[in-house]
């Protein structure tokens, strides 16, 4: 009895700080949302002072016009065509990539590994702010002796964005190669596996929510990005990262447009997101140990 | 010597696996680095940035009015780089042990975990634009909500202004700590599973209470996944932007003016590129520091099991 009533208050209390968790998380999702459905006149004639005029969680006047409008003052929709092939982009270059240099760390004592392994982890560490201004100038002056327009295109952000996810790719997947015993690949040699036959045949499979994880951590990388793209972007090829501060300008607050933008600029990651976190809760540690 | 050559023969398909990202790395962040490095002891400006090569030399100029603090200029790049740190404490610490927190109830079995687990990631996938756009508009004096509860529940009698003055820096810290302790949870809950079940199961038999066994199994193996996050996040922090530029704009002022947000105007809306280089020059200094600390507590090259 005694027993049964400590698991329950246990189980009680589990439940209590799960709830607790998931309010703190979901609060300025719901903010986001109730705004969205706001009237300007609503938003802007609230205030917390007076009895009645608070601003709600409930929209007073429910209207959908800032959907309608929502690519009217903001051209929103070619900012998220130009943010989809940035990231699609990247992510991609970093999983190739990321997946061959983290092997040949975790795998090979190479000669120059710790140099590479140390060079790999002090790029992480440059903030970079750092490299914006050489960046910059390096982009101007490429097209000036060699006439390739850099700033301002897809595949010139494309290259900024994977390297900078390469550095934390890398040092992320080497922990989760890590992780795979050894002699899991020794098995697969003596199998007949070549060195690098195990790496697709073995190790990728076992990896994949290493993988899954660093693909995410590059195309969002590049969805989010500000600092780079607020300097790199022009008319071409701006982010939805910067497009959606546009809504708010020194003339006008647009606060119930840039909600709904914002709903709109989540939901690829979240959709995409949504679709490999089976690989992610997956656990692959769990199945290789267990196996 | 031969033993080294036929070493490197005998791995010479890993060399092959990194050159792809080393040329990244050699294009993307040395190349750049070193020419910062040249630019920083430049007058590099508007009329120079189109050929960098004709800007002025003027050795040290840069850095000793970057950091004068008599200067407008080195006055607020210093405290740019303590109000980094004051930030970057908080946030780190703050949001390190929510995570842990929050990674070890996960951990346990319960309805609906799954969906939790879910969840629990929004902050951290959502854009960061869009967060901090959205804690704008929270953090709003008159028509935001933060206002609104703190009011309703006495903890302030006039509507706060949060985005202008001294107290903007805390808005942004609540902000950034939302946004950042799930990705610490979810690389937490990922070493949380590579404990092996037998453990616990043996330390049950072995009668070990609830804090024996997070003491003696979860915190030790959970170390390493630590202390690289611990690196990350104080790496990541000092080049703390979005949630700073987002929420507050290009100039946050100065109460809650960090590195980037000085250097970027600096460079970019007054043309001071030279300027601009030297402070990021220093600010990598001083990262050199803390990462030199680090990566000899991590030893990369080390073959571990």
């Amino acid at each position: 009895m005694n027993r049964t009533t400590k698991r329950l208050t246990e189980r009680i209390f589990l439940y209590f700080a799960v709830i607790i968790i998931l309010i703190s998380v979901l609060v300025p999702f719901a903010w986001m949302i109730s705004g969205s459905f706001k009237t300007r006149l609503e938003i802007q004639a609230s205030d917390s002072k007076i009895a009645g005029k608070e601003p709600s969680w409930i929209p007073r006047n429910f209207t959908l016009v800032n959907y309608k409008t929502v690519n009217k003052e903001v051209k929103i929709f070619d900012y998220f065509k130009n943010s989809i092939i940035i990231s699609l982009g990247t992510m991609f270059f970093s999983v190739v990539i990321a997946t061959l240099a983290a092997y040949a760390i975790s795998r090979f004592s190479f000669p120059g590994r710790t140099a590479y392994s140390i060079s790999v982890l002090s790029t992480q560490m440059f903030p970079g702010i750092l490299f914006l201004i050489p960046y910059f100038v390096m982009f101007i002056w490429i097209r000036k002796i060699i006439g390739l327009p850099m700033r301002d295109t897809y595949w010139g952000m494309i290259f900024t964005y994977t390297s900078f996810s390469l550095p934390f790719s890398i040092w992320m997947l080497r922990g989760y190669l890590n992780t795979i015993p050894r002699e899991i690949d020794e098995q697969a040699q003596i199998d007949g596996c070549s060195k690098a036959g195990a790496l697709f045949r073995v190790i990728i499979p076992l990896a994949r929510p290493g993988i899954a994880a660093v693909g995410i951590y590059g195309f969002v990388m590049a969805w989010n990005e500000v600092l780079f793209a607020s300097v790199l972007t022009g008319n071409e090829t701006t982010t939805v990262a910067i497009g959606i501060l546009r809504y708010i300008t020194a003339q006008e607050a647009r606060w119930g447009g840039m909600m709904a933008a914002c709903i709109l600029v989540s939901l690829p990651v979240l959709i995409f997101f949504t679709v490999l976190q089976k690989q992610f809760v997956q656990g692959l540690v769990a199945g290789a140990t267990k196996g | 010597m031969h033993l080294f050559i036929q070493k490197i023969k005998k791995n010479r398909i890993a060399y092959y696996l990194i050159i792809p990202a080393l040329i990244c790395m050699i294009l993307v962040h040395i190349l750049p680095m070193l020419w910062g490095f040249i630019i920083s002891f430049s007058d590099l400006d508007l009329y120079t940035i189109s050929d960098w090569s004709k800007a002025p030399f003027i050795g040290i100029g840069n850095y000793l009015e970057g950091l004068d603090i008599n200067s407008p200029t080195g006055g607020r790049f210093l405290r740019s780089l303590w109000n980094i740190t004051y930030y970057g404490i908080a946030v780190i610490s703050i949001g390190y042990f929510i995570g842990l927190g929050v990674a070890l109830i996960l951990n346990q079995e319960f309805i609906g975990r799954t969906i939790v687990r879910g969840l629990i990631l929004l902050p951290y996938i959502i854009p960061d634009s869009v967060a901090y756009s959205v804690w704008r508009f929270m953090f709003q004096a008159r028509i935001g909500i933060v206002n609104k509860y703190l009011l309703s529940w006495g903890l302030i009698s006039e509507t706060k202004v949060w985005l202008v003055g001294d107290k903007s820096i805390y808005a942004v810290m609540v902000a950034s700590i939302w946004k950042g302790w799930p990705f610490t949870c979810l690389i937490l809950l990922a070493g949380l599973q590579t404990i092996p079940f037998e453990l616990y199961d043996a330390a049950k038999i072995d009668g070990a209470s609830i804090w024996q066994q997070f003491r003696y199994i979860t915190f030790p193996l959970l170390m390493p996944i630590t202390s690289v996050l611990l690196l990350l996040s104080t790496l990541w922090n000092f080049n703390a932007f979005n949630q700073f530029y987002v929420m507050l704009g290009d100039d946050p002022g100065v109460a809650a003016e960090v590195p980037s947000t000085l250097i970027l105007r600096e460079a970019f809306n007054s043309f001071h590129y030279g300027i601009g280089a030297a402070m990021s020059v220093i600010l990598m200094a001083i990262m050199l520091i803390f990462s030199i600390l680090y990566i000899k507590k991590i030893r990369p090259g080390e073959v571990e099991h």
